[in-house]
């Protein structure tokens, strides 16, 4: 025994108070500089590549640079989900202002385990952002395996974050500590799984209810296409928009579906395509009628078969007659 | 001169008579990729472009990638991603071929008739060799056209764990109907 208790005093003898008192000290240095350690390790590594997407390396600090999501969509098509909050990515720069913050507060034998809690954390919450991510991407066919995409400074951030948390303070409160570990992870798992599901079970909005990025004339719209396609297509492709003009012909196909189409005088032309729950809205449309349609553009395609340009028209309305 | 401005006359004319190629540009295409595991890989195409030529049996298909609608914005996404079926560089799927024995399809009659196309199809820029069955229904002048088949996806280097997870068929079916 060291110590003893007499009443409230403690009671540590001679030597011994003074051995423990030594070690006492020694062990509160390693832990203070183990935390400063792995606070400038985690700071470094938030700056390093965390993930590889085929040849494209992607840093801690992407997230909240707006880069992550730019990247992944320019790449390989796979934007972010949910654009409306991409404002919330920029709370993830409080892991370097915090990790920064901690140090300094450490420095000066200040309080500091709150901001370090935060910074572990929410290194944690992303980590676990950027591999479920990676795993959508390896879904799409970007690699064979999230795992073997993480990067060496993804794992060093890890083991950094655990360590900031565990020596963020004095107290061997080790339940509090590893409940700050967990927590990033478990809402990040969770957030993102909701959101997914969210995604998938999502169905596209009635085109009725969409706000048109163009309007324009069907004659117009064709020769635009035809003096320069890649440009339009850049333009058009997967916009709403409300084309008007004199329809050349109408199909109404057995299903109860219908294409009205648009053609100028080289045969290149515009088709529609109208879902059966539109037919009641088109069943009066005949070749020859002046009308205004709005549709999601899927571009066009110059056909071999036909010698003509040819621009697909999906989710159609007619927008009014 | 007369003579022969007559005679190019004649052959123009016969050229139209005999003309033996319909076309239509509202053909159906479905593409179904659904598994037990996910429904919703599955698409349809109204627009797509087809030709058949009763005399010769060549029969092409082109669709425009873009204009499958399927009914979640994010599955179309992946669809059309780089890594799948990369509708920017490939925007469409074409398929060419010629129906065996044609001469036993009585165009000018009413009926139904079981036919074998021997054709290409082409994917995300690779062409395989394909043979379609399919059936031929000539009624009022009409003539319907409908194949059912299946591709397999990595022929034409489409992979990813979705497939793998049996998220995505491996072999996806094609349901081809036109009206000519």
């Amino acid at each position: 025994m060291y110590f003893c208790l007499t009443g409230s005093q403690p009671f540590i003898s001679g030597t011994r108070y003074n051995e423990f008192m030594t070690n006492s000290t020694t062990s509160s240095k390693t832990v203070k500089w183990l935390h400063l350690g792995s606070g400038l390790i985690l700071l470094i590594s938030y700056f390093l590549p965390w993930v590889k997407w085929e040849s494209i390396k992607v840093n801690g600090f992407d997230l909240p640079a707006g880069n992550f999501f730019h990247i992944s969509e320019t790449n390989f098509k796979l934007g972010n989900p949910f654009p409306q909050f991409a404002f919330s990515f920029y709370a993830f720069w409080l892991i370097p202002v915090l990790i920064i913050l901690t140090i300094a507060l450490v420095s000066q034998h200040k309080k500091s385990a709150f901001p370090a809690f935060v910074a572990g954390a929410m290194t944690l919450s992303q980590i676990t952002v950027y591999y479920l991510f990676t795993n959508t991407l390896v879904d799409l066919g970007v690699g064979h395996s999230a795992f073997a995409m993480l990067q060496p400074a993804v794992f060093i951030a890890v083991i950094a974050s655990a360590i900031f948390i565990l020596t963020a303070s004095s107290t061997n409160n080790w339940l509090k500590k590893f409940a700050w570990i967990i927590i990033g992870p478990v809402l990040a798992f969770s957030a993102y799984k909701m959101g997914e599901k969210y995604v998938m079970s999502e169905t596209f909005t009635n085109t009725t209810d969409i706000k048109e990025d163009y309007t324009v004339n069907a004659t117009d719209l064709i020769r635009e296409f035809t003096l320069n396609d890649t440009a339009a297509n850049n333009k058009y492709r997967e916009k709403i928009l409300v084309v008007n003009g004199k329809t050349t012909q109408v199909e109404r196909l057995s299903d109860s579906t219908t294409i009205i189409q648009f053609a100028d005088s080289t045969g290149s032309y515009i088709a529609f395509s109208f879902e059966k729950e539109q037919y009641e809205k088109v069943k009066e449309i005949k070749a020859g009628d002046e009308v205004s349609l709005k549709g999601s553009c899927s571009g066009s395609i110059f056909s071999e078969i036909l010698g003509t340009t040819s621009i697909t028209f999906k989710r159609s309305t007619l927008n009014k007659k | 001169m007369k003579k022969t401005t007559f005679v190019l006359a004649l052959v123009f004319a016969a050229g139209a008579v005999f003309a033996q190629k319909k076309t239509t540009s509202s053909a159906t295409v479905t593409f179904d990729a659904t598994t037990p595991k996910d429904a919703l890989p599955k698409a349809e195409n109204k627009t797509v472009i087809g030709s058949i030529d009763t005399q010769t049996g060549a029969v092409a298909f082109e669709a425009a990638v873009k204009n499958f609608a399927f009914s979640n914005p994010k599955i179309q996404e992946h669809f059309n991603a780089p890594n799948w079926l990369d509708s920017d560089k490939y925007p469409k799927f074409t398929y060419t071929g010629t129906i065996e024995k044609v001469n036993k399809v009585k165009f000018d009659k009413n009926g139904t008739y079981k036919v074998q196309v021997n054709g290409t199809i082409t994917v995300k820029g690779v062409s395989k060799e394909s043979k379609v069955e399919g059936t031929i229904t000539v009624a009022d002048g009409k003539i319907k056209v409908a194949a059912n088949f299946s591709i397999k996806l990595k022929d034409f280097g489409v992979t990813g764990q979705a497939i793998e997870a049996g998220k995505v068929a491996e072999e996806p079916s094609i349901i081809v109907s036109a009206e000519f």
